[in-house]
């Protein structure tokens, strides 16, 4: 066997054709022939949307493709060192599998054997792969476990994977892919799953392990800006074709193809406000955005009609432990902040900080365990019973997950005409009806949607309708729990103009509650900014950006990945600097 | 407005594309399936012929000989006297404690000795029969025909009221929760305690009513637990996603989150335990009616069918055994294979 | 672990006492007098007299339910109304033929419902896989009475391989000459459904991603089902085993009736069919409190063999 070339390619995939059985009757064609190559050092990314294809090739590549609905047609070829993995002998592809090609995968947590110890599943690479006793298996793992940076390792080994932390059980899936030193790692969305200061942890951790080792990386991933920050190469995928490919710096500065256009400019640009994203739509017309778009201009202005109040927000949950105890645990710690009418008020935190709670109580889904929430300046907890109906109507909410938030036994028509029935909108049902079609209307859907279920919508258009259930009752307040998070940049970029419009239409404020930082600037008039249940910052969203004070809010601003598209960012930042310093 | 880039996708010619639809189209597509469903609606046709008295009417008169045996096997040789006492040396009686206490059919089985020793001949009895005769030279087949429907009424009717009940349970129980689910978990344990053939023949015993309705109403009532655990588990699900949490917000009452927001989203699971549960109520009569607690003397049940095999077994006579037996193992089978198919034609997750 | 089972232990409390007003309310409310049940059974109206002054036939409800009670509480339920052996002698004398029988049907069944359920689930969607669960469900369609009869009379009755019925003094000839067949029996009966119900876990567990990842570490097939798998799948497994456990000691009957095996289910359907009130409602409660107790012991053992299950 001859040594892995220090240049030259590692792996060539060329003409991959992949069929999906859905059913007796469909076949879907996931993969349309695609081809690209990864060199023996450095990373490729392989970068798309949700759908693009790109598991399915990283799969294919192994030879894990489910066999029963998965077919890789002829003429497809993976050659690595000389042969083809697709028409390797599945011993000899075990065998390769974990030792020279290794994969990780985006959620660990269902990713790892639940009922095995860490040490077990790490050992068995191990034992199998490279022939070791337990012993010195045992004290292996608990070297690699210290290499991919877990605390403690020596306790650890011994521990269940649900007795980890996500960061730290991804970093265990890692160091179960590295212990046979293999040439290429496959990592699938590895961080996808994971907060913002933890991902960048385990991509710098991952980038020391490939300088030491010097090992090839396929980096799947749908988010352009890490794609930037790590990868040499990047492959950019749209429904199971390659649109474009090259080195990562040709690609974000010259793009040729409209889709990766479309791509780079969708993702709202830190530096300033464009009235309008650009939608790929915009893109793939063949029309040249201006360079300078109009502004829209957000910040806070001290205006007097304050429209939502929370003084001293606090919620509680009551867990019973030992024999006859019980113990609280608060999500949310004495949240004051005020809401003016039109504005938008951004929140931002990690998983855990108490956000969706805190959206949750504000909406009055929960009822709040302290502290008041002032509708108007009206305490709305103090409510004679018979008047909530009319105040829920002015506080609406918007969640997170399309999938989840709709009926999926209402057609869009029933979900719509419900709450017009409820509040006596509509004065009959044909009114309910023409309420839900024009509302439908309002937001970007046809009026057949009417007669639709959930399940026949792509999840923004199902988005859509969740938005349009609120409009129904034309809230003062709208929160958005995470509401663009689960879609594609695209989708996003859409649904955020529609957000903004409808702003502009009706005066709506929005508590608008986001994980990523570049979604919630673009976004707010002011951000409130919250870890662990506590508002650790608040304030204008442009200075808070540029000079956060709160050393928690340093710490989240600069684990955000920026990668190339912005260096007018840090040039906006230094410029607000040397302003504030100056007052 | 932003227009979307999907677009809604074109269903041309798709009137609704609801669960229901979508799972039948799904079930009409597997031969199995549809296999499973005729056969089922044949049984039900007959059931529903006997209930109105088109057919079978007459299943108690004694049209054959002592034991005919079937029309494949040709007359067999005449019969033995017909004193000869019923109770044969069957595998049941090696207590030895079964002097103490009486026959239960001993009187009715006197009577019918006297009537058939009094009575004239009138006309002669066949010599063979197309399932055979059983000891009264009663035709086997009708019998079987008059069992299917005793075993379907039971099942369907007693499997209906098991499942409202349970899922009637199981819905305030997971949503209310509180004392509610408290007080229906308590009664759930105190009902699971008892193994439930046991149950079932502890009232068997202290009811001294036989028939139909009190096979149902015994089975019924105490049948709900399996789908009450079930439904509570999927209000319990449901209850905190976030199609409910967006009920909440619009302002829509509790009963109708219930019942018109929630229940839609079981019902498949509902569906699929009624039809387990008409299975499992068919073979629960069969063993009450066999061990004498099920339906009366004066009708058949393929459970009796079965109790009078135990002796004609002994001596050769296979056939009321067997046409009983493949009877109940056709409609069973076909039931469950069409449970299968509904099981997997209603999975969401094959959307 | 203690506290959870002190916790669980006093939560038995309200439910024996439901468990107690449920038979009561069977017995003594629905059942009555008893004295037209025993009206063909006994001959000596003195003894029905007898029997209904014990039972406080004529007193008010609560006192009844108050004798019902202490009798519950002493474990002292009175004689057999047909045989007058005091029905606590009942029990210690047929618990033993039960579980000579029950235990090895239960384990026997178990581990070989396990294997061909796995290799069911290795071939999946193959047309073996298929064949076997047409076979399982026809199986399943058959009654338990029909496969008692037939096995006795083919088996045992013509073939003679095995006692028609019977029971020795020796456990080891009972072990092995008169629990034969009943075992066979039970175990054939259990196969059908078992074999489906384990499938069905398997194959959730073959679709978890967990298995795609040792898949991914190179792990060959064997072991990726062997050990893998079959660790997570043996926790439903024995959930459903630990469930079972209740009704088989009472509902093991039919297979002791029928080949007069000297057991509790045996005595179940004897007083059923005698309607020997103390004998149905003492076995009810002494199995009510075994299912307790066996699920106590079930959730305990869930927890030993799934780490992820906190006991609250």
């Amino acid at each position: 066997m001859n040594p892995a070339p220090e240049s030259g390619n590692l792996l060539e995939v060329r003409d991959l054709t992949v069929d999906f059985r859905l059913d007796a009757a469909t076949t879907l064609r996931a993969l349309k022939g695609v081809s690209f190559d990864i060199p023996a050092r450095g990373t490729v990314a392989l970068v798309g949307e949700s759908g693009s294809g790109k598991s399915v090739t990283a799969l294919a590549m192994l030879g894990l493709l489910p066999g029963t609905h998965a077919t890789v047609l002829p003429g497809s070829r993976v050659v690595y060192r000389g042969r083809n993995l697709l028409e390797l002998a599945p011993r000899d592809m075990r065998r390769l599998r974990g030792v020279e090609i290794s994969m990780v995968f985006q959620e660990p947590m269902s990713s790892l054997n639940p009922v095995f110890t860490v040490g077990f599943q790490l050992r068995e690479v191990l034992t199998r792969h490279l022939g070791l006793t337990g012993r010195q298996a045992r004290a292996r793992a608990i070297e690699l476990m210290h290499e991919v940076g877990i605390p403690d390792p020596q306790a650890r080994v011994d521990a269940y994977p649900f007795q980890l932390s996500g960061g730290q059980q991804q970093r265990v899936m890692i160091a179960m892919a590295i212990a046979c030193e293999p040439r290429l790692l496959i990592a699938d969305e590895p961080t996808t799953a994971l907060d913002v200061t933890v991902e960048r942890q385990i991509l710098k951790m991952i980038a020391s392990l490939q300088e030491r080792r010097r090992m090839a990386m396929l980096f799947i991933t749908h988010d352009l800006a890490l794609v930037a920050e790590i990868a040499d190469h990047a492959v950019v995928m749209r429904a199971g074709e390659i649109r474009e490919q090259g080195s990562v710096r040709q690609i974000f500065e010259t793009p040729r193809d409209s889709y990766t256009r479309a791509l780079l400019a969708c993702r709202p640009p830190l530096a300033h406000r464009p009235r309008r994203l650009p939608v790929i739509d915009d893109f793939l017309g063949g029309q040249v955005i201006a360079a300078d778009a109009p502004e829209r201009p957000r910040g806070v202005r001290g205006e007097a009609e304050i429209v939502l109040e929370a003084r001293h927000l606090s919620k509680s949950f009551q867990l019973g432990k030992g024999l006859f105890g019980k113990a609280e645990f608060r999500a949310v710690k004495d949240a004051s902040f005020r809401l003016a009418r039109g504005r938008t008020l951004g929140v931002v935190g990690e998983s855990g900080s108490g956000k969706t709670t805190m959206a949750l109580t504000l909406a009055r889904l929960y009822p709040a365990t302290g502290g008041a929430v002032l509708f108007n300046g009206r305490d709305l907890s103090s409510l004679p019973p018979g008047a909530g109906l009319q105040y829920k109507r002015r506080i609406q909410i918007v969640f997170q997950n399309p999938y989840a938030s709709l009926n999926p036994r209402f057609t869009a028509g029933e979900l719509l005409a419900e709450p017009a029935r409820i509040h006596g909108i509509g004065a009959d049902e044909q009114a309910c009806r023409a309420i839900a079609i024009e509302m439908l209307g309002k937001v970007g859907l046809p009026a057949s949607a009417f007669s639709k279920y959930p399940h026949e919508f792509s999840g923004g258009q199902r988005q859509r309708i969740a938005i349009a259930r609120c409009l129904t009752m034309k809230p003062d307040v709208l929160i958005c729990d995470e509401a663009v998070s689960a879609l594609d940049v695209s989708v996003q970029a859409q649904l955020l103009n529609l957000l903004q419009d409808l702003q502009d239409e009706y005066r709506m404020s929005y508590v608008f509650i986001s994980h990523d930082l570049a979604v919630v600037r673009y976004m707010a008039d002011e951000v409130m900014v919250m870890n662990q249940g506590e508002i650790v910052e608040i304030g204008d969203a442009d200075e808070l950006y540029a000079s956060p004070r709160h050393p928690y809010t340093r710490q989240l601003l600069a684990a955000m990945p920026r990668g190339l598209i912005d260096p007018a960012f840090d040039e906006f930042r230094n410029a607000r600097a040397g302003a504030g310093q100056a007052e | 407005m932003t227009a979307d880039a999907g677009g809604v996708p074109a269903a041309a010619g798709r009137a609704s594309s609801g669960l229901w639809a979508s799972a039948w189209r799904r079930l009409m597509r597997d031969r199995v399936a549809f296999a499973s469903l005729v056969i089922l609606m044949c049984y039900l046709a007959l059931v529903a012929a006997s209930a109105a008295g088109f057919v079978v009417r007459d299943w108690s008169r004694e049209v054959g000989v002592s034991y005919a045996p079937p029309a494949f096997m040709g007359p067999g040789a005449p019969p033995a006297p017909a004193a000869a006492p019923a109770a044969t040396g069957g595998p049941n009686e090696a207590d030895g404690a079964s002097s103490a206490i009486a026959d239960p059919l001993a009187e009715a089985l006197a009577e019918i000795r006297r009537q058939l020793a009094s009575a004239p001949t009138p006309e002669p009895k066949a010599g063979t029969l197309v399932f055979g005769g059983d000891k009264w030279g009663r035709d086997v087949l009708a019998k079987v025909i008059k069992g299917t429907e005793t075993s379907l009424l039971v099942g369907l009717i007693a499997a209906a009221l098991a499942v409202l009940l349970g899922t009637l349970f199981g819905a305030l129980a997971g949503y209310r929760g509180g004392w509610i689910d408290d007080f229906f978990n308590w009664f759930y344990s105190v009902f699971t305690s008892i193994p439930y053939l046991l149950l079932v023949l502890a009232i068997a015993a202290v009811l001294n009513q036989k028939g139909i309705l009190t096979v149902i109403l015994i089975l019924g009532l105490t049948g709900w637990t399996g789908v009450f655990r079930l439904v509570r588990a999927e209000y319990l699900k449901h209850k905190v996603r976030e199609y409910v949490l967006a009920a909440d917000a619009i302002g829509v009452s509790d009963a109708r989150r219930m019942f018109v927001h929630i229940l839609p989203n079981v019902s498949h699971v509902v569906l699929v335990q009624l039809s387990l549960h008409v299975v499992l109520f068919i073979k629960s009569e069969v063993i009450l009616s066999f061990l004498g607690f099920g339906v009366g003397v004066d009708a058949v049940s393929w459970g009796s069918m079965l109790n009078e095999a135990q002796n004609e077994l002994i001596i050769g006579k296979w056939w009321q055994l067997a046409a009983a037996t493949g009877a109940m193992a056709v409609l069973v089978t076909a039931f469950s294979l069409f449970t299968d198919a509904l099981r997997d034609a209603l999975d969401p997750r094959l959307k | 672990m203690l506290a959870y089972s002190v916790r669980r232990l006093w939560q038995f409390i309200p439910t024996l006492l439901g468990v107690v007003l449920l038979v009561f309310v069977v017995f003594n409310w629905i059942g009555g007098d008893p004295a037209y049940i025993l009206a063909g059974k006994i001959a000596n109206p003195e003894q029905i007299e007898n029997i209904r002054r014990q039972l406080g036939v004529d007193q008010p409800y609560h006192v009844q339910l108050w004798i019902f009670i202490q009798q519950v509480a002493t474990g002292d339920f009175g004689a057999s109304w047909a045989t007058n052996e005091k029905v606590s002698d009942i029990f210690t004398t047929r618990l033993g033929p039960s579980l000579t029988v029950l235990v090895p049907m239960l384990l026997v069944g178990t581990v070989l419902a396990m294997a061909a359920a796995m290799l069911v689930a290795f071939v999946r969607g193959s047309l073996t896989d298929r064949a076997i669960m047409i076979g399982c469900t026809v199986g399943q369609s058959i009654s338990i009475l029909v496969y008692i009869l037939v096995f006795q009379y083919v088996l045992a009755y013509r073939f003679g391989w095995f006692p028609v019925q019977g029971w020795g003094s020796d456990v080891a000839e009972n072990l092995l000459r008169y629990s034969a067949l009943p075992i066979i029996v039970g175990v054939v009966v259990s196969l059908a459904p078992d074999i489906r119900l384990y499938r069905s876990y398997f194959l959730d567990e073959i679709n978890q991603d967990y298995v795609r990842t040792a898949r991914a570490k190179g792990m060959s097939e064997a072991r990726v089902m062997w050990v893998h798998v079959l660790r997570n799948a043996a926790i439903p497994v024995l959930t459903h085993v630990m469930i079972q456990l209740p009704g088989l000691l009472a509902g093991a009957f039919l297979i002791e009736r029928f080949f007069s095996i000297p057991g509790i289910g045996r005595e179940v359907i004897l007083a059923v069919e005698r309607s020997d009130f103390p004998v149905i409602k003492a076995v009810t409660i002494y199995v009510a409190m075994a299912t307790m107790v066996l699920n106590l012991l079930a959730d305990l053992l869930y927890r030993a063999v799934d780490p992820r299950v906190q006991l609250k």
